[in-house]
């Protein structure tokens, strides 16, 4: 019995180091057209111009997507399909992932070498995205086929995104700043006669909080904007530069990055923050809530909460929580790099179709079927134009936001502002968001990005101690007098310093090239 | 002489052939879920770049490691992990076989499958649906604790999930709760084993019941607790994800007790998706892991031959 058992074992072993050796071979054999794609389509003008009589390419999409229902999508795919082989000869084919976790999705496409033409690129994924070499440069396929990217876009915009001087992705047209206030149910801004206009300040603020909450005790007066989320994610008063790891105060500074939580402002927001913990303003387990702020506010267990705005937030607030809320603004706007990048796409270095994949996503950009095909879905079956116009819709007959089969992220799909009204929205909405957009002020840093792959050990010790003090301190839940102390020196000791002086380099050297001082 | 062997070789392997033909699947499912993926190892030595390619990224020997040790948690989630394995393992292995003692003195077969059941529908829960009922229970304003069992002992409310210190037990709890109906299965049946002849006559010495379970069942079951304690020992840097992760529903402020090796690479490396340094967190796991298995298999081997895996 030992000599077969030995035999055997023998033999699996045998058999293991062949299989190996073959399953080697063919990775390395695969990886060679993968990693030669991208020389030859930088060297541009490659077999990608087929006459347009060639066969049709398909292209995989793929971005991230908040409903289950695909029912919706399929009828898209197949309309967007119907224009894009007339135009550029080529189809999609859509790869819709669940938000939550779109993370991980991505980055298991990318380690098995998965077929990816386009994909949407979240900000802060980016600049690690880049290290990784895992996108293809984009500035010679723009040049040749992305006429309509250029033109819906201002410049700065693009140059956000360079990483060394190249471009590596492209941010959809939307909103490029926000500005940081509170939203608050207009029922009962309306009960007690609060005057918006009047709210500037924090201290405003703290007032109107004590009123609801002395005179509603079964309603919450404040909680954070969603959930994870804590107050000061939803009111920035500096650059963030991408991670909150070294910021730049009142986005200026002379260009010099500062520990955020040493910072004198932000430890007196969270005193404060405390202050409205303690005297019952916030919600008791604002730290691990997971209720989703709209499903508080539609409960009518929430007054109001903190958020990122833009011209129509409070439309849109309020349709999403199916409740009229008021919206009003605490910090003027401001565009920083995080602004631009919240929303990208690009193209995956292992793409055959690089040229195709740029097509398409030109048209993203200057057609306004398309670009209304994906904010909104199939004209007559998810939508239908009103009041004589060719910009104002509505919901088919009988159908709403939640029966109609069909929502999207809109934002995220080219130029948004070719995309139709909704019937009882402010028809100049793009309009005013292209007036918000000029009039914020930009960050000294805007189109810095910061590169972690000198720093990834302190990067991931610092992430640990960030989350672990993160919620408790800026929901108001622990004592900060006794906890900032102890988190500092725990950020000290996992790194932090040493993340700062990597970014402060790196932000040197940018504003050297780029000539901003 | 030989060629008396030489027949036996032969009929004993043709007899065992169908064995062997229906281990196939398994053996093939074996190598390529387990042996196969092995040269991914070298991930963990490698500075990943896409645009190269997996195999002809850099080398960068052990940078990819230094995370785990190089900051101060790296010792609070060493010692999270390990504690909390031992005692998963002794306490585990001990309520198992006490309730799967206790199953086998239930006479009723029917009442016996019933409480089996019962016993194992946790077990069938997810981890997510059990961190939920445990949110019913601990929540701060609407929890069962809260609301009515500790006013019930004149006790302030607790915030559970602001509050390290109660969790070790918190977690122990629930880690039994789900885990202790798996594992009596298997004690259940090598109890059902035992000859009775062995009770039979103890009953007539006049032994007592503890007497009999401890000087007759445990002694017969030890290889079954020795095998799974060595497996346990295999696992010992490996941590249930859900249970470390969902169940203190992610709270910051609880990280000092329920940050265990697992959730600590996971946090670490969401912003990053580093895919060398997620490799290199396994590959200590189980290197760890595996040198464990053989030195413990050795001093068992020792003390007692016959218990060894191997």
């Amino acid at each position: 019995m030992k000599k077969v058992a030995r035999g055997t074992s023998l033999w699996l072993i045998c058999f293991m180091l062949v299989l190996s050796a073959c399953g080697n071979g063919n990775n390395g054999g695969s990886e060679s057209p993968g990693s030669s794609a991208p020389a030859n389509s930088s060297a541009s003008g490659e077999s990608g111009e087929k006459p347009s009589s060639g066969k049709i390419e398909e292209l995989t999409v793929a971005f991230p997507v908040v409903t289950a229902d695909q029912h919706g999508l399929q009828m898209v795919q197949d309309e967007i399909n119907k224009i894009a082989e007339a135009k550029i000869q080529a189809r999609v084919k859509f790869v819709p992932v669940n938000a939550g976790e779109w993370l991980q999705r991505t980055n298991l496409m990318f380690s098995s070498n998965e077929k990816l033409d386009l994909t949407y690129v979240h900000g802060g994924m980016y600049s690690n995205m880049v290290a990784k070499g895992m996108l293809a440069p984009l500035d010679d396929l723009i040049v040749q086929y992305g006429g309509g990217i250029s033109a819906s876009m201002d410049a700065k915009y693009l140059n956000a995104t360079r990483i060394n001087g190249k471009a590596y992705s492209v941010p959809s047209v939307r909103d490029m700043a926000g500005s940081y206030g509170l939203v608050m149910r207009k029922d009962l801004v309306d009960k007690y006669g609060i005057d918006v206009n009047a709210i500037k300040t924090l201290d405003d603020v703290g007032n109107v909080l004590k009123q609801i909450k002395e005179n509603e005790p079964g309603v919450v007066p404040l909680v954070p904007g969603a959930s994870g989320q804590s107050f000061r994610d939803s009111y920035i008063f500096f650059d963030p530069l991408g991670d909150f790891m070294g910021v730049l105060p009142n986005y200026d500074n002379g260009l010099k990055v500062v520990n955020m939580f040493e910072m004198p402002e932000y430890q007196d927001f969270v005193k404060r923050i405390r202050d409205w913990y303690q005297a019952g303003y916030i919600l008791k387990d604002a730290a691990t809530n997971k209720v989703a702020t709209f499903e508080l506010i539609r409960s009518g267990k929430a007054f109001a909460y903190t958020a990122m705005q833009k011209p129509g937030f409070a439309a849109q607030e309020s349709k999403s929580s199916g409740t009229e809320m008021v919206a009003v603004e605490l910090l003027p706007p401001v565009s920083t790099t995080t602004n631009i990048t919240a929303a990208m796409w690009g193209i995956p270095v292992q793409s055959q179709l690089q040229d195709k994949a740029m097509q398409f996503l030109n048209l993203m950009y200057e057609d306004k079927d398309i670009v209304n095909l994906f904010d909104w879905g199939v004209e007559g079956t998810h939508y239908v134009k009103a009041d004589g116009s060719d910009n104002i819709i509505q919901y088919p007959e009988g159908k709403d936001a939640s029966s109609v089969g069909y929502s999207s992220l809109a934002w995220m799909f080219g130029n948004q502002f070719l995309s139709r009204i909704m019937k009882n929205n402010d028809p100049e909405i793009w309009e005013k968001t292209k007036q918000f957009n000029n009039v914020a002020t930009s960050s000294k840093a805007l189109g810095f990005l910061f590169d972690s792959s000198e720093v990834k050990t302190e990067y991931a010790a610092v992430s640990n101690v960030i989350t672990q003090y993160k919620l408790p301190l800026e929901t108001g839940s622990v004592d900060p007098d006794k906890q900032l102390p102890d988190l500092i020196a725990k950020l000290k000791a996992a790194g932090i310093d040493k993340i700062i002086a990597e970014k402060q380099k790196q932000l040197d050297e940018w504003a050297k090239v780029n000539g901003v001082n | 002489m030989n060629s008396q062997i030489r027949p036996k070789r032969n009929f004993r392997l043709r007899r065992f052939i169908p064995l062997y033909i229906m281990a196939i699947p398994g053996l093939a499912y074996l190598l390529i879920n387990n042996y196969l993926p092995m040269f991914g190892l070298t991930i963990a030595f490698k500075d990943v770049n896409y645009a190269k390619g997996i195999w002809a990224s850099d080398w960068i020997g052990f940078k990819n490691f230094e995370y785990l040790f190089k900051t101060t948690d790296a010792y609070i989630i060493t010692r999270n992990t390990l504690l909390y394995n031992v005692v998963f393992i002794v306490l585990g292995l001990a309520i198992a076989i006490a309730i799967a003692i206790l199953l086998n003195e239930i006479h009723r077969r029917l009442a016996q499958r019933f409480y089996q059941s019962v016993i194992i529908l946790p077990h069938l829960i997810s981890i997510i649906l059990v961190s939920y009922l445990v949110y019913a229970v601990l929540s701060p304003e609407t929890g069962l604790m809260n609301k009515t069992i500790l006013p019930m002992l004149g006790v302030e409310p607790i915030s559970w999930y602001l509050e390290p210190k109660y969790w070790p037990y918190i977690l122990v709890i629930v880690h039994i709760w789900k885990g202790a109906g798996y594992s009596c299965i298997v004690f259940l049946a090598a109890i059902i084993g035992i000859d009775r002849e062995y009770y039979e006559a103890a009953k007539l010495d006049g032994a007592s019941k503890w007497m009999q379970i401890r000087k007759i069942t445990l002694p017969m079951i030890s290889p079954i607790i020795t095998m799974l304690t060595l497996l346990g020992i295999g696992r010992i840097f490996y941590s249930d994800f859900g249970l470390f992760y969902q169940v203190p529903m992610n709270s910051g402020a609880l990280y000092d007790t329920t940050n265990v090796i697992d959730t600590y690479v996971f946090r670490g490396l969401m912003q990053l998706g580093d895919v060398g340094m997620s490799a290199a967190a396994g590959f200590y796991q189980s290197l760890v892991g595996f040198v464990l298995v053989i030195a413990s298999n050795y001093i068992v081997r020792k003390i007692d031959k016959d218990n060894a895996l191997f």
